[in-house]
């Protein structure tokens, strides 16, 4: 851009590299997509992972459609929405191995490869899940229900990565220094789970809503929304201490273009509602559905509000040291 | 062999010609720049001046666009140079994000109007499309000219002595501010100039090792640091001069002081 100034007239040819400035690629026009994947990367794998540890204590109509919600996330909006981003979508098959063995260093391959790995492995768990509640296995039960758990263990595994992986690819870009921290998959694999928990009580509660079930779940979504609360004030305050951009972002974040979306949006309405109303049900017996939901609704909204702020605060350090 | 470039900041003169050639040699698209050029001022004690950075692809020995690449579309040339493969690239625009010196463009149909929007391509345009065809949902950047380095050497030339097989920017400079060599030849020009005059790179503390060095300027602002006013260019004089009054009307909607227009 030409930036014309009286008296101190000069040319800025690229004035992002002279102050900090915003990543767009992944947030700003077409970028929305992304941001929507991996929200959806989030609900699913939160969703999926709910449905599949309560299929320990016994696989029923909750924990079946559980684990089929989470994998119908990552199949039916994630995958397409990173798919659309693409410059060059048709070529997507390029990322997978054998075609390239860029795995071994590259977090979005590796994404790649949790991600179909989980979908495989995930459809085939629901299939056996789908034969051993809905079907009559008959003297294959055994064997049906040890297949469904190795490879429902193989996909539990490979959808906590695939919820990991975009933090860790963000993580990775030195230049975006709150970015540039360990601490990230954690944020939203947490994050991820606490609104995997909120999204399986409203499968629950469609599936004909067992109270116990509830009331665990509850218990879970209470201890995994302290626990983020925690991990996002620790992050900021990382934040704080780690550089001048990332206290920059982090600024921006709490008191500056974001504020409303960090406070309004994940802040009261993904943490605080939540929590208030997990603990107010905890007093009332009866008559607990239309909160359940309202609950639900907010953890949803803190899920979109997370990412969108996280990615929506990258900024760059300026490439010339003396004038950052 | 690593080639690489060391330019000297004292004796650019911000003229804009390596960013000219660049288009010129690749058919850049408009919204697309390879080599840029960053000017800003410095205000020290009421002493303005302007400094100026020309920045392009800093061809990293460790570069973490190669890393973060998911199709190995983006990778490193025996010679150092970090080339980008258009046929496998997949528009992810990771790369993009993970550069931290922010030399990567996405070659984007929204953005590219064409030079003159609503009229005929221009001849420059439709040779740019046989010659140098730039893929829309790929990521570009600088690439040394690596096509001049590979032709130049095949006929024997010795990159950054002959200029055929010397990057166009550095063909181009007037000043002579941009030399090309051998980084792992210690008695290639550009080795002798890091060494002699005290060369640095960008951004260290991310440990990429970047292919381009800078020297004559000390960061950290001691005022021998500027560039000599005597190495400025008169169009650059100008630029720190004043407008006139139509164009200060049309910026600033307003009527301007004698001090901010042209006498």
């Amino acid at each position: 851009m030409t930036k014309v100034q009286t008296r101190r007239q000069w040319i800025t040819t690229h004035e992002w590299m002279v102050k900090p400035m915003r990543q767009t690629e992944w947030i700003a026009g077409k970028g929305l997509m992304v941001w929507l994947a991996e929200v959806f990367s989030a609900l699913g794998m939160g969703t999926y992972l709910v449905g599949l540890i309560g299929g320990i204590w016994g696989i029923n109509a909750w924990t079946f459609w559980a684990t089929v919600a989470g994998w119908l996330m990552i199949m039916l909006f994630k995958f397409p929405l990173h798919l659309f981003y693409l410059g060059k979508p048709l070529r997507f098959w390029r990322a997978f191995p054998p075609f390239s063995k860029a795995w071994k260093t590259s977090w979005m391959a590796r994404g790649v490869v949790f991600t179909t790995i989980f979908v495989g492995f995930g459809f085939l768990q629901i299939v056996f899940w789908a034969i051993l509640y809905y079907g009559s296995p008959g003297s294959a039960a055994t064997a049906l229900t040890a297949l469904s758990w190795i490879t429902g263990i193989i996909a539990g595994v490979f959808m906590v990565l695939t919820g990991a992986y975009c933090g860790f690819a963000m993580s990775y870009c030195k230049g975006l220094q709150f970015w540039n921290t360990g601490l990230l998959p954690f944020v939203f694999v947490f994050m991820g789970l606490a609104d995997g928990l909120a999204l399986s009580m409203g499968v629950n509660l469609i599936t004909g809503g067992e109270e116990s079930v509830i009331t665990t779940l509850e218990w879970a979504s209470r201890i995994f929304l302290i626990a983020n609360a925690l991990l996002i004030a620790g992050y900021l305050a990382w934040a704080y201490h780690k550089h001048s951009t990332a206290e920059l972002a982090a600024q921006d974040l709490i008191k500056g273009s974001q504020k409303w979306v960090f406070w309004g949006l994940l802040v009261i309405l993904g943490i605080i509602t939540p929590l208030v109303i997990s603990f107010a049900t905890m007093a009332m017996s009866s008559n607990t559905e239309g909160l359940l939901i309202v609950a639900i609704i907010c953890h949803t909204i803190g899920a979109f509000a997370l990412k969108y702020s996280v990615l929506k605060v990258g900024i760059y350090r300026s490439v010339l040291p003396k004038v950052a | 062999m690593r080639w690489g470039m060391v330019i000297n900041l004292a004796k650019c003169m911000r003229c804009h010609a390596c960013v000219a050639a660049c288009r010129i040699e690749h058919f850049l698209p408009l919204h697309i720049t390879w080599v840029k050029l960053i000017a800003y001022e410095v205000d020290e004690q009421g002493a303005v001046d302007v400094s100026t950075y020309p920045v392009r692809c800093n061809q990293c020995a460790d570069a973490p666009c190669v890393h973060a690449c998911p199709t190995e579309a983006s990778h490193q040339r025996e010679d150092g140079i970090v080339v980008i493969d258009h046929d496998k690239c997949i528009g992810c625009r990771y790369c993009v994000i993970a550069c931290p010196y922010q030399n990567r463009t996405f070659v984007s149909k929204d953005k590219d109007p064409g030079y003159f929007p609503g009229y005929e391509k221009t001849r420059f345009e439709k040779m740019g499309e046989k010659l140098y065809p730039h893929q829309r949902g790929t990521t570009e950047k600088c690439n040394f000219c690596a096509e001049r380095i590979d032709d130049g050497t095949s006929r024997g030339l010795q990159p950054g002595i002959d200029r055929d097989a010397t990057p166009a920017c550095v063909n181009t400079c007037q000043a002579r501010a941009l030399t090309f060599g051998d980084l792992e030849d210690p008695e290639s020009n550009v080795s002798r100039l890091i060494r002699d005059r005290k060369g640095f790179q960008l951004r260290t503390e991310y440990a990429t090792d970047p292919s381009v060095w800078y020297i004559d300027y000390r960061l950290g602002g001691a005022p021998s640091n500027k560039a000599p006013r005597e190495a400025q260019t008169g169009s650059h004089i100008q630029h720190l001069s004043t407008v006139d009054r139509d164009a200060f009307r049309r910026i600033y909607g307003r009527e301007p002081e004698e001090a901010e227009v042209k006498s």
